[in-house]
Order: C-alpha cells, then structure tokens, then sequence
C-alpha cells in the first residue's frame, strides 16, 4: 500500500482513502478547479461542455501524444 | 475498502496515435537517455511508413489520429527524408516532432508550417540544469537548444516542452516555472527522471521532498496559469472528478496500445521505451512489423504477446490494490520491466515520484489553501 497511510484519514470509511482525502480537501480543491478553469478560457482552450467552439478544444491538450497519455507516453 | 475501477481493462485495437521512429540516431549523447543504439543512424526506409499509412487511415476516419515522431533525434533524419517519410499519409493524420530542438532553423520551421507539425521541445530548464544534456563532444548542449528554441518563436511556431527533472524536492520547482513562463512553451510536461533502458541511475527520492516539489509546483502555476501544465491539468480533472462523483468515468475504457514502430518496421507496443531491447525470458518485446503484417492485425493480437499477457495481469493486481488505481490507471510497462524486472508487479519509483506524490502535493496545496470565511 503506498503512501497514502500517513495522511489523515477521512471518517467516511466507506470511501477508498484516496477519494476521502479528495473530499477532505474540497473547498481548498474547488478554488483551485475554479481558478483552472478560468486560465483555460484565458488561453482560449474549453471543456467539452462549451462545445469546442474556442480556438483550442480541451481535448486538444488530450492528443498531445508526447504528454497525455497518462497510461504511458513517449520521453 | 478501495473502490472498483472499471476502465482500463484489457488492451485496445484502436490506437490515438503511433509513435515511429524515423531514425535510431541523436546528435545529443544526454547522460540520463534510455535510447540503445543513438550513436548510430539507422534510417526507417519509406515502405515502413506507407505499411502504417494504410492502417492509420482508418483510424483517423474513426477519431482524432497523430503520428509522433520520436527518435532518436527526428530532425537528425534530415527534412528530405522526413518529408517521404510524412508522404505516404494523408491528410487527416497530425503529425508531431519530440525534438532536442538544437538543429530547428529556418528551413525546418518552414517544413513545420508545410506540414502543419506540432513542435514539442526536450529542455530541462536554464542552462545549469541541462548539465546532462550533451553535444556527440561532451560539450553543453543548451545554447544550441535555446538557438532552435529561439528560432520557433522568430517564426511564431507554438510550441510545448518536456523538462526532465533529476531532483525533485522544494526549491526547484518555483524557478524551472518561472524559467518556462519566459521560455514561452504553451504547455509543460514535467518528467521526474526514470530508471529506464540504458539509464541505470537510481530514482528514489524521499517521499516528502518530491511531494513538496509538486505542491511548490503547483503554487507556482496558480500565480500565473499561462501555460497548460500537464500534472495540474490532469490532477485537477481527477480531484474534480472525485468531488462531482464521476471519477470511473475518467479512465479510458482499455489501454491505449501505444505501437512504437522502430526504424526496421517492428512494433512494438505500451511502451516505447522496451523498442530495441531484449530479455531471455521476453524475448525483443516485438509484436510483430509491419513489412510483413498490417498494423491493424499486430494490434488485434497484441494479447497473444506474452509480456503483454503478464503486464495485463499487473494492470489487475494494482487495479485491486491501489488506491491511487483511478488516478493512474496502473503502473507504465517500462518502469515496471526496468525496476523491477518483470510486467506482472505494480508499485514502481515511477508510480511514486509522478503518480502518487503529484497527486499528494495538490492535495496538500490544497488543504494549505483553503478560502477563509469572511
């Protein structure tokens, strides 16, 4: 089991320890999901919800073959 | 009690993309590269390329397809070769270029603009940091990285980089972000260095150092968000998902293939870095080339590769047994052949440093950022 023992853990042990310390950081997360988001629009990428209408589709970024393959990538 | 994951089962027919390597030689001699035969120039002749042309066809009516071409160092194949290597594939295929960057000017950013090439630049940071990057000579090899990097930008070519990072603790991170905020890359990637291929150096570092390092990181990025940082990017639309309950939906449903086709037309698949190598009991890791079989057919049967078979079992093991499983979708088949000799164990050094603690450092950033009531 990786490291994941040495943080607190949340008090919801129903959850996988990994997505109860996600929650445990909500607010923290939220600000920092909200503030991407808004550099996304400043450097003209969007999420798929926008339609893909802006100069750079979010999933652009996905297809970058040397960085978004998260299950392996080339050097 | 780990929550069951359900993508990433199983290998896939279909690839995003396909890595081909248009010559085996780099002019650089980087002291931490994996790559085995980089001192000598075996060229891909075009029939291998026309081979992966007729199967990247239809991929490419089917989705988005890119060809990457990978080296080696690409640009050392020349642009004559490169562009008949470029001509068997229509249209509707992207095509990229990983390169060291030192030989781009102004020839090569016109064939860019020609051939409408995505440009991602290998540079670890300012000139002290790219002290394992060296010319054929011995010599530093960052002025002429910097030179070609100078020249993309003269002709307004976007371009992304890939950094290396060989001591990821806190400290670092704040100046390699403030040095690719000036170095003007639209996105980053940030790889810890990994024992890997012919790079035998060790890649364990303190658990808490790295975190730190990620979490700096991630600071950095939050006062200027300029550039589209791969790990935060990522990281966040993990945690996201979590928050907003989707987060099974985020891995892709089975592996990526990822077929790296060698100079010679051999395929070899998941990861790029086992191409050229050869192990008693793996054999060349090859499933098969394409001068005598369609891709489309190699990739059909990739399971009956039997490395493939055991590294899909480990996919298994850290499926039941990591809780950073949904994050990571399973340890890299390099690292685990490289650290630990085999595909069918899971935990790596690479899990740790790039997985695990990136995930830990936002995190962290995170609950040492919390919004204060008012």
């Amino acid at each position: 089991m990786p490291e994941i023992i040495s943080p607190p853990l949340s008090e919801d042990a129903r959850t996988d320890p990994v997505t109860a310390r996600v929650h445990d950081a909500r607010a923290g997360l939220a600000a920092l999901i909200a503030e991407a988001e808004a550099a996304r629009r400043q450097r003209s990428e969007s999420t798929p919800e926008d339609g893909g209408s802006a100069v750079c589709a979010w999933n652009h970024f996905e297809n970058i073959p040397t960085f978004y393959n998260w299950n392996n990538r080339p050097r | 009690m780990t929550m069951v994951w359900t993508g990433m089962r199983g290998i896939s027919a279909v690839p995003s993309y396909v890595v081909m390597q248009p010559t085996t030689l780099c002019n650089l001699d980087c002291s931490y590269c994996y790559l085995p035969f980089r001192s000598t120039d075996h060229r891909m002749p075009v029939e291998v390329a026309a081979a992966v042309a007729e199967s990247a066809e239809a991929y490419a009516r089917a989705g988005r397809f890119s060809v990457v071409w990978h080296g080696g160092e690409p640009l050392a194949a020349g642009r004559d070769h490169l562009a008949a290597l470029f001509a068997p594939f229509g249209p509707g295929i992207e095509h990229h270029v990983q390169t060291n960057a030192t030989l781009i000017d102004d020839a090569w950013c016109e064939f860019f603009a020609e051939h409408d090439v995505r440009v991602s630049v290998s540079v670890d940071g300012p000139a002290e940091r790219n002290g394992e990057r060296l010319t054929r000579a011995g010599r530093p090899a960052y002025d002429r990285i910097i030179r070609g990097v100078g020249v993309l930008r003269r002709h307004g070519i976007p371009f992304s980089a890939l950094c290396v990072v060989g001591d990821p603790r806190p400290g670092v991170a704040d100046d390699l972000y403030a040095y690719f905020l000036d170095l003007g890359c639209e996105v980053l990637g940030i790889n810890v260095e990994e024992l890997e291929g012919v790079n035998t150096r060790t890649n364990g570092h303190a658990a808490a150092e790295v975190t730190a390092f990620w979490s700096e990181l991630v600071a950095a990025w939050r006062r200027d968000p300029r550039i589209h940082l791969r790990e935060v990017e990522w990281s966040l639309r993990y945690v996201a998902a979590v928050l907003d309950d989707t987060a099974d939906e985020l891995l892709p449903r089975s592996l990526d293939p990822i077929p790296t086709v060698a100079h010679d037309g051999s395929v070899v698949l998941l990861s790029p870095e086992l191409a050229g190598f050869h192990d008693p009991r793996y054999g060349d890791f090859a499933s098969g080339n394409v001068l005598s079989t369609p891709l489309a057919e190699i990739l059909a049967g990739a399971a009956e590769t039997p490395w493939i078979a055991e590294f899909v079992r480990g996919v298994e093991a850290c499926r039941a047994t990591c809780p950073y499983f949904g994050f990571c979708g399973g340890a890299h088949a390099a690292n685990r052949y490289f650290e630990h000799g085999r595909f069918d164990v899971t935990e790596t050094d690479h899990c740790r440093n790039s997985k695990i603690r990136l995930l830990e450092g936002v995190l962290d950033h995170a609950r040492d950022h919390q919004p204060t009531a008012v």
